[in-house]
């Protein structure tokens, strides 16, 4: 209960944070159940009904081999969260364990943080492209190519929060008191950078969302026969003047999820702790 | 006439969107060439009282509900915001209670103190210039030629105040006001704070309104002293017929909760209780919770202003009376 | 200053050699014979045996590096497998595009984001505030080659005002003209980043209104105008000097998408190009090069922020 307590805290009088959250629930729901809700096979073939346009029964339009196009809008929402959480989660991980071992340990951390600073010498598109061309065009492969570049960041906030924390009173009582590394470590920091990490998840979500439908777009993301929004704005971009409609949905779909996690990571900052504000990196 | 008249000054924040009394209809006059001192704990609408008076309350969630202000016959609140801003800053100038941060870190001093002559007199930059460095000299800044040159970040809290001063006497100011000017400094920068404030009082004849929770900086620098409760004026007198008789057991309290360092202390004794927030309804006199000689009347009646001699006037049912 | 300068120009050199690591060992992590590789499929046996001689591929990893590093440092990135020429005139080639089009952008930036910024924060809470904000936030999230697709649409089809794509250098025929070619890309371009100044130049003006100093210039009886510029804006600069580096960041990479929407012959288009057509040579290439400007570009940041303020001394 106590959990949705804090959301509901969060959220009240955030009406732009609240309406982000809601956008959000349902596209974890179409993600969840597409199968049941998308009224075609998203990988169906109907070379008679090509680049048909928005009405019944297909809703969107169809695309350039008559797939139905809200059929696929639907399924992306299935690659949107799975590549969102899953770089989120991969970032939050490995960034976050080198950002606090480093600034817990110094003498490791001085060395991992320099090599934080050299990948943060790529500009992050580019550390992804590059990161890209060594790997196979796949799901995991995106996922784990758009956590490293933003481990990167989340590694370089994590160590500065760390070091405030560990300057604070209640750690030198607990060193005192007998505390191990570990405890120290994730009985008394970890708890601290919850709701910071939280925030910062929901930037690198939204972030990650537009690196990936640039990968996609570059031709260098998910694999084409994936039907994520980025891969249908990439394979339709030749017929945006036959079809512009076939642009339309699927970036809609991605700017309003962006734009749904940028506002739910603004309604989480403000609500947070002042001692960390200015350390996180929202838009 | 004064050279401040201040009239049932009243001032209103707005929290919520609903207006919550701070200052209650204050009345005070200010004559030229005198020292007003205003005294009273955080909260009691001091500052907001000054800010008010400078017109640096627009813009804010604080608005002024009624009363009027009028400064050298004109009526400060009638005037169109740029007849105001012309006696900001001339004939009115103010200094704030922290040094450190009152100066804009990025500027030259002499740029910040010749910014206020320009924007008041028209003269050149070079004149200005000048008269930046003789104000350096007049508020006793060693070697004025350099300092003029320095950023804020370089001088120390009681430079920074002189330097504040001298940015308030740019435009020989008839009315100086000093929010707490020495409350962020060191005791011994304090004295000599307050001693060029007397001195330049001399110099020029201006009339300082001087605001502090501190009645021993009060009892050192002021002609007239009005204590504050509340949101309201609740004793009005003479520095020297204050300090010898006062009526109203707050002031009482607040002096008894200076420590004095020159006579043995057994206790330090402390008003008690608390003041009633901002926004609480109270009935009564506001400070009869805390009184010690509180009685059945004063939980029911709000006394009026009881003059306790011609110059010296308490709210308070009991003037004088010793506490049981 | 300089002597400043000097020194953090040398700071950069341990973090740029570990960059030069990276790329150069980009090369050895794709599987088969580097040499083979960096030859492409057209590649004579022959070929392969010269250049692996060159290479030193048969001498240990690190003396292949200072081998590489030695002929980088002179500007040397070895041939294209595409276009048969230095690598390094591969990239001046599409440098005209890409400077013109990354200064165009500036401006875009500069005279959309500050002023709307600046006038967000001093009527904030206002209805120009909120759309302002609001459509700041908007832009932040849309993508970046979407936003370019529909403008071509727009103002190159179905308009027909401007070209929808290429750009034919400005000394060709038609001089400065051909900066229209730029003018729907570099918009694209400065969007994003433009709303992301925008809600820099509100927060940090925001911040600063709060501060003492500012009350101090309003008890001066200055117009509330010159209160907003000459002590807020000056002040909230340094904060969005010190952001700055991290906007490039995001530009360079949405460069590179650009670039692609609008098949402008440049550094951007360039990288996804030699990636696609595995020209090794040129990525290793235009990557280092990126990397050295952007690192520049960063002290120039730094730089600018402590000229910004005062407060911060240069030692």
């Amino acid at each position: 209960m106590s959990f949705l307590h804090s959301v509901r805290d969060i959220f009240r009088g955030r009406a732009m944070g609240t309406a982000g959250l809601i956008w959000l629930c349902v596209i974890l729901f179409a993600a969840l159940a597409a199968p049941w809700i998308a009224p075609f096979d998203p990988l169906d073939i109907d070379p008679v009904n090509r680049l048909t346009e928005p009405g019944w029964p297909h809703l969107f339009g169809t695309d350039h081999y008559g797939r139905d196009t809200f059929s696929r809008c639907i399924y992306g929402a299935r690659m949107t969260m799975l590549i969102g959480l899953g770089s989120v989660a991969f970032a939050l991980v490995t960034g976050g364990a080198v950002g606090m071992l480093s600034a817990y340990f110094t003498r490791l951390g001085n060395f991992l943080m320099r090599g934080i600073d050299v990948l943060m010498a790529f500009p992050a598109l580019l550390l992804a492209l590059v990161l890209m061309t060594l790997l196979e065009r796949s799901v995991v492969n995106t996922i784990i190519v758009i956590g490293i570049v933003y481990a990167t960041t989340t590694a370089r906030i994590l160590f500065g929060m760390t070091l405030k924390l560990k300057r604070e009173v209640f750690i030198d009582a607990a060193v005192c008191s007998g505390a191990g590394h570990g405890s120290i470590l994730f009985r008394h920091i970890l708890p601290n950078l919850i709701s910071p990490l939280l925030v910062q998840a929901s930037f690198i979500f939204a972030f990650a969302q537009l690196q990936a439908a640039a990968l996609d777009f570059l031709g260098l993301g998910l694999p084409p026969e994936v039907p994520s929004w980025g891969n249908m704005l990439s394979e339709s971009r030749i017929y945006v003047t036959r079809a512009p409609w076939l642009l339309l949905y699927p970036g809609l779909l991605i700017i309003l999820s962006v734009f749904s996690m940028n506002m739910v990571g603004d309604a989480m900052r403000d609500s947070m702790d002042p001692r960390f504000k200015d350390d996180i990196a929202g838009v | 006439m004064a050279l401040l008249e201040v009239k049932d000054l009243a001032i209103a924040v707005a929290i919520n969107g609903r207006l919550v009394p701070v200052v209650r209809g204050i009345s005070f006059e200010v004559e030229a060439g005198t020292t007003l001192g205003i005294v009273g704990e955080s909260g009691c609408g001091k500052s907001l009282t000054s800010l008010a008076i400078m017109g640096l309350l627009e813009g804010s969630q604080v608005r002024i509900t009624s009363g009027s202000i009028v400064f050298d016959g004109q009526d400060l609140l009638a005037l169109p915001p740029e007849r105001r801003r012309a006696v900001m800053g001339a004939d009115m100038a103010m200094i704030f209670q922290e040094p450190m941060t009152s100066l804009n870190p990025v500027y030259r001093v002499g740029d910040q103190i010749t910014e206020s002559i320009l924007q008041h007199r028209r003269i050149s930059r070079a004149q200005a210039r000048e008269r930046a460095i003789e104000l350096l000299r007049l508020v006793r800044i060693p070697d004025p030629e350099g300092r003029i040159d320095s950023f804020p970040h370089q001088l120390s809290g009681g430079m920074r105040q002189r330097v504040m001063i001298a940015m308030a006497l740019a435009c020989d100011p008839k009315l100086l006001i000093a929010d707490e000017p020495t409350t962020a400094l060191d005791v011994t920068v304090q004295a000599r704070i307050l001693d060029l404030m007397k001195e330049l009082q001399a110099e020029t004849g201006m009339a300082i309104m001087l605001i502090s929770h501190d009645l021993g900086v009060i009892a050192e620098t002021c002609d007239t002293v009005a204590v504050m409760y509340w949101g309201k004026i609740i004793e009005t007198a003479p520095a020297a017929e204050l300090f010898a008789d006062m009526a109203h057991p707050y002031t009482r309290g607040l002096l008894a909760s200076i420590p004095v360092t020159d006579r043995e202390v057994d206790r330090l004794e402390a008003i008690p209780s608390r003041v009633p927030l901002i926004g609480e309804t109270v009935t009564g006199c506001a400070f009869h919770p805390r009184c010690g000689r509180a009685r059945p009347v004063c939980a029911d009646i709000d006394p009026a202003a009881i003059a306790v001699s011609p110059s010296h006037s308490a709210r308070c049912h009991f003037p004088g009376e010793d506490s049981a | 200053m300089l002597a400043y300068t000097f020194k953090r120009l040398l700071a950069l050199v341990p973090t740029l050699l570990a960059a030069s690591v990276l790329v150069f060992l980009f090369v050895h992590l794709i599987p088969g014979d580097p040499a083979a590789v960096l030859l492409g499929d057209s590649a004579t046996p022959e070929d392969v045996a010269r250049l692996s001689r060159e290479m030193g591929l048969d001498r240990p990893i690190y003396v292949q590096y200072f081998i590489w590093l030695g002929h980088a440092l002179q500007g040397d990135f070895g041939t294209s497998v595409f276009f048969r020429t230095p690598v390094m005139d591969v990239i001046a080639g599409g440098a005209e595009t890409s400077i013109l089009l990354a200064v165009l952008t500036m401006i875009w930036i500069i005279i959309l984001g500050i002023p709307i910024g600046v006038m967000s924060a001093t009527r904030h809470g206002s209805w120009v505030d909120q759309l302002a904000s609001g459509g700041a936030m908007l832009f932040a999230s849309v993508p970046t080659f979407w936003l370019g697709l529909y403008l071509i649409l727009i103002f190159a089809v179905w308009l027909g005002w401007f070209p929808s794509s290429g750009f034919p250098s400005i000394h060709e025929e038609g001089g400065l003209l051909n900066l229209r070619y730029l003018l729907l890309p570099s918009l694209t371009l400065a969007a994003p980043n433009a709303a992301l100044i925008i809600r820099l130049v509100r927060a940090s003006m925001l911040d600063v209104q709060r501060e003492d100093h500012v009350r101090t210039a309003r008890a001066k009886g200055l117009h509330p105008a010159r209160v907003a510029i000459k002590h807020v804006f000056r002040n909230a600069l340094i904060s969005v000097a010190a952001a700055f580096g991290f906007t490039f960041a995001a530009l360079i990479s949405e460069a590179v998408v650009t670039e692609t929407v609008f098949s402008l012959p440049g550094v951007g288009q360039l990288v996804v190009q030699s990636i696609l057509r595995r020209d090794y040579p040129v990525i290793q290439g235009v990557i280092l090069v990126i990397v050295c400007l952007y690192m520049v570009i960063n002290l120039i940041v730094d730089l600018a922020y402590a000229w910004l303020d005062p407060r911060v001394s240069l030692k």
